[in-house]
């Protein structure tokens, strides 16, 4: 089913047009990544999608009901957010950070219960940082920092998680661990992941569909091979690219061209 | 500070107080001099001054016996020094006057903090307050003090002495010729003076001179540039001028030497305590005053740098 | 420990060490120690000499449920304003609440009102004025989101700093006796209220609850408004609410009892260091720890000074700074 919808979104922040007229589906338990150059309005379409940024056209619609006719709790039960930067100002332990992820399920003087416990111990080991619980979350390096809300957002039981460019400050290592994370929980619990990406190949290896962003408006959706497309990508992003077969099999690979390379690959 | 709206209340709430108090000591009823009216003890044993003026005018009336406590700078006469303390009069100590179980607080109206009075009241301790303005009210002030502790008569006699020194420096004035212009300096750094609304005022034209500050503003600030165009003849500094030795604040005048005071070496010390209390004493700045500006008239000698 | 009990565990413990305070307090005064009859009366078995019993009932009970009020809620106080603010320098004034409830007051002690009603009112009046005044800059001229903080934060230094040349104009405009009512007033002192004027401090009481009731909100809130939002929480309701809710009762208590420093600076902080950071347990444990501190600072301002007292905002200060640096300073390590 279509768990997500867009329609005709157009969306003007600062008296510039950030979104033109988009209109996307995301199916249930996909795992769907957002790519495109700088600036061209893809953490703006995520909030959107979050529901956090409201739109002067269009409409987004989660499970065929519009975003605006749910209320903020309802919708963090359905949908979960993993941002970009987090502060880390106040001494919280990870432990606390983690469990944060189970409000939308308490009452208003809500205390977390055994049950609550259970669940973020459970979001910790499968993030493997439960070694980490009693840490303040300053104490803690990028990748465990990552690890540590994808934790929070597990806790909050989503049915869509959204990230926003998860693995840009990440090594390789950590990069792939994310990546992996995100796919098992869509295969173990049917979780729908939307993500944003720099990593051309890292969404070329893992995304089901991908959408291609430019300058607010859609260039084109579809599964990585085709959206992986040379002219596309090299209009898109405005630099010579190469694309062909990985050689670990079945995934487009995305090279961008350096000048002094060129003359090799002409 | 006191507003008169507020002292109706005080009326219903002081008869109140008093009516529903069982048993209480042979009373009389009493009007103070800010119009206040309530019940006070015939013969008050233990009574709190809340001003130093107040205290002193208890010993010229010879009923010091009668005090249990007085304020911190109660420091005339002498004997004084060896009541308790229960503050200053403006920062009162309510815990100690309370403490001391007076059955009578006599206060002042400019000083005294009105909250505390109103709570003191509350507690049902009645208080007397004074408000003297003038030396009439300072009279006044002895004869009602009289009437409250059964001392009229040294009231009388006080009060007459009062008026008769006073009658004498404003008849010898009347001889005089001119009237000169003093400049009376209460601080220094800054320099402040005094106004119309102020005994050093009453006291300076009663010894026949003009008061050369004398305006709205009680105690007014100058710079010297406003004195020289005052044209003082004769400058008083009181003692206490801004806790400076009277040498240094002679000095600070010397470099003005186109004014006629420091050209005829017309400038004076004069003792504080003089001039900065509502009692008696204010009698003897008076003469002191007088004695200063003509001193053709009088005998008495004057504290002269 | 669950959180449900620490939070039981943090309030009784910090609620006896109030109650302990609170007697040390009662039995000691300028005119002495009075332990033993406290202990008398409180067993009912009152056969005090009047005096004594006067100034035990009308005059330290009352003081002592004044300095426990005002301390609880400068306390809290600054431990909403540090999580609204996302800030941790952040203190119950910094919104012009000290700014506009001085110019307040002292203009109601020029014009020769009285300490109650009248100067209390102006000061809560000129508080809210300002306030307003913040808000609405914060709302519109300034930040690009509504009353995003740091347009709260520059509304706020922006108007303290106006009221405070507007303050030094009215002090030079005073005659020398009423300079010592205003410098008491803004230095924060517990000595003009009445004892039949506490009933106002009722009011402050369901401040406290709603706030409690917010804990959680402001917990989420430190995460940051897009993450609060995220979680389920409606961030611009929760944020106007505790604004006005504490700013409510910050200055209704300014307006009793001056601008008494350091309380809603510090205590936050301590007892952050303590308990942790989050507000289901910081929030009782600033109302019980912030009255129990400012009765000691009362009381010491009331038996220090070998006749009369000195304002509480002194000692505040004078033990809040060295406080406040130590704790910066364990703080860096």
């Amino acid at each position: 089913m279509q768990i997500l919808d867009t329609e005709n979104i157009s969306l003007i922040f600062r008296d510039k047009l950030v979104l033109e007229n988009i209109s996307f589906s995301v199916t249930a338990g996909e795992f769907f990544v957002i790519i495109g150059p700088n600036g061209a309005g893809k953490t703006s379409l995520l909030k959107v999608l979050a529901g956090l940024q409201k739109t002067q056209h269009g409409s987004v619609t989660i499970k065929n009901r519009n975003i605006t006719k749910y209320r903020r709790r309802n919708l963090s039960q359905i949908m979960a957010i993993v941002p970009q930067h987090i502060e880390v100002g106040f001494p919280f332990t990870v432990a606390d950070t983690v469990i944060m992820g189970r409000t939308p399920h308490l009452g208003i003087l809500g205390m977390e219960g055994k049950e609550d416990y259970l669940r973020a111990r459970e979001a910790m080991e499968f993030t493997e940082v439960a070694h980490l619980a009693e840490r303040k979350l300053y104490q803690l390096s990028g990748g465990e920092l990552q690890r540590v809300i994808i934790a929070r957002a597990i806790c909050q039981q989503p049915e869509i998680i959204l990230l926003d460019e998860p693995t840009t400050a990440l090594d390789p290592a950590h990069q792939l661990k994310i990546m992996d994370l995100m796919e098992k929980f869509r295969r173990e619990k049917g979780t729908t992941i939307i993500m944003v990406s720099h990593d051309l190949n890292l969404a070329s290896m893992y995304g089901d569909r991908l959408l291609l962003l430019k300058e607010g408006r859609v260039v084109e959706t579809g599964a990585p091979k085709s959206v992986l497309n040379k002219e596309l990508l090299e209009e898109s992003y405005g630099c010579r690219m190469m694309v062909d077969e990985s050689p670990l099999g079945q995934a487009a690979r995305v090279t961008p061209i350096p000048d002094k390379y060129l003359q090799n690959y002409e | 500070m006191f507003t008169p709206k507020s002292y109706k209340t005080y009326i219903i709430l002081l008869l109140m107080i008093i009516l529903l108090q069982p048993g209480s000591l042979p009373a009389e009823t009493v009007t103070d001099q800010v119009g206040r009216t309530f019940n006070v003890p015939e013969n008050p044993g233990r009574i709190i001054a809340l001003a130093p003026s107040i205290t002193e005018i208890m010993y010229d009336l010879g009923q010091e016996k009668r005090l249990v406590g007085v304020t911190q700078y109660s420091t005339y006469p002498p004997e004084a020094e060896s009541l308790p303390r229960v503050g200053s009069y403006v920062r009162l100590d309510i815990e100690k006057i309370v403490a001391l179980q007076p059955d009578l607080c006599l206060a002042i109206k400019d000083g005294n903090p009105k909250h505390i009075v109103d709570k003191l009241v509350n507690l049902g301790i009645p208080v007397y307050v004074v408000n003297p303005r003038n030396l009439k009210q300072i009279m006044d002030v002895v004869t009602r003090l009289g009437s409250l502790l059964n001392a009229e008569q040294k009231a009388k006699e006080l009060v007459l002495d009062m008026e008769k020194r006073i009658g004498q420096v404003q008849s010898r004035v009347k001889k005089g010729a001119r009237r000169p212009r003093v400049f009376f300096q209460i601080d220094a750094e800054p320099l402040f003076s005094a106004g119309t609304n102020t005994f050093i005022h009453e006291l300076i034209e009663m010894a026949g001179g003009i008061n050369t500050t004398a305006g709205e503003v009680a105690y007014p600030r100058f710079s010297w540039e406003d004195i020289i165009v005052l044209q003082p003849e004769i400058v008083l500094i009181s003692s206490m001028a801004g806790g400076l030795p009277p040498e240094y604040l002679l000095k600070s005048w010397q470099k003005w030497s186109m004014l006629s005071a420091v050209k005829n070496g017309r400038i004076y010390v004069v003792d504080a305590e003089l001039f900065d209390r509502p009692t008696p004493r204010l009698v003897d700045g008076l003469e002191v005053i007088a004695a200063i500006i003509h001193p053709e008239l009088f005998i008495k000698s004057d504290k002269r740098d | 420990m669950s959180i449900g009990k620490t939070i039981a565990f943090t309030t009784l413990l910090l609620c006896a060490v109030l109650i302990f305070i609170s007697v040390v307090a009662i039995s000691a005064g300028s005119s002495g120690i009075h332990f033993w009859e406290i202990m008398k009366t409180l067993t009912g078995k009152s056969v005090t000499d009047s005096a004594t019993a006067t100034i035990i009932w009308q005059i330290r009970i009352p003081r002592v449920i004044l300095a426990a009020s005002v301390g609880g809620t400068l306390a809290l106080g600054g431990l909403v304003f540090q999580a609204l603010l996302r800030n941790p320098l952040a203190e119950p004034y910094i919104l012009g609440i000290s700014g506009g409830s001085a110019i307040g007051a002292i203009l109601a002690m020029l014009i020769g009102l009285s300490f109650f009603p009248g100067v209390a009112l102006f000061s809560f009046g000129g508080s809210l004025l300002v306030l307003a005044f913040v808000t609405t800059l914060a709302g519109t001229a300034l930040g690009n989101t509504m009353l995003s903080r740091d347009s709260l934060l520059l509304g706020g230094v922006m108007m303290n700093a106006f009221c405070a040349a507007v303050i030094m104009f009215l002090i030079s405009m005073t005659r020398s006796f009423q300079v010592q009512h205003i410098l008491y007033w803004l230095m924060g002192d517990l000595s003009s209220l009445q004892g039949g004027q506490l009933a106002i401090l009722i009011l402050v009481i369901p401040c406290f609850a709603v706030i409690f009731i917010m804990a959680r909100p402001m917990n989420l809130l430190l995460l940051g408004r897009e993450t609060a939002a995220a979680m389920g929480i409606n961030v611009k309701n929760t944020i106007l609410l505790l604004l006005i809710i504490t700013s409510l009762m910050v200055s209704i208590i300014v307006s009793l009892s001056g601008l008494v420093g350091f309380v809603g600076l510090v205590i936050p902080h301590i007892f952050r260091s303590i308990f942790g950071p989050d507000h289901r347990v910081l929030v009782p444990a600033c109302i019980l720890g912030g009255a129990s501190y400012l009765i000691v600072c009362d009381l010491l301002a009331r038996i220090l000074p070998s006749s009369g007292e000195m304002p509480v905002g002194i000692i505040t200060a004078l033990i809040g700074a060295p406080l406040f640096i130590i704790l910066l300073l364990r703080g860096r390590s």
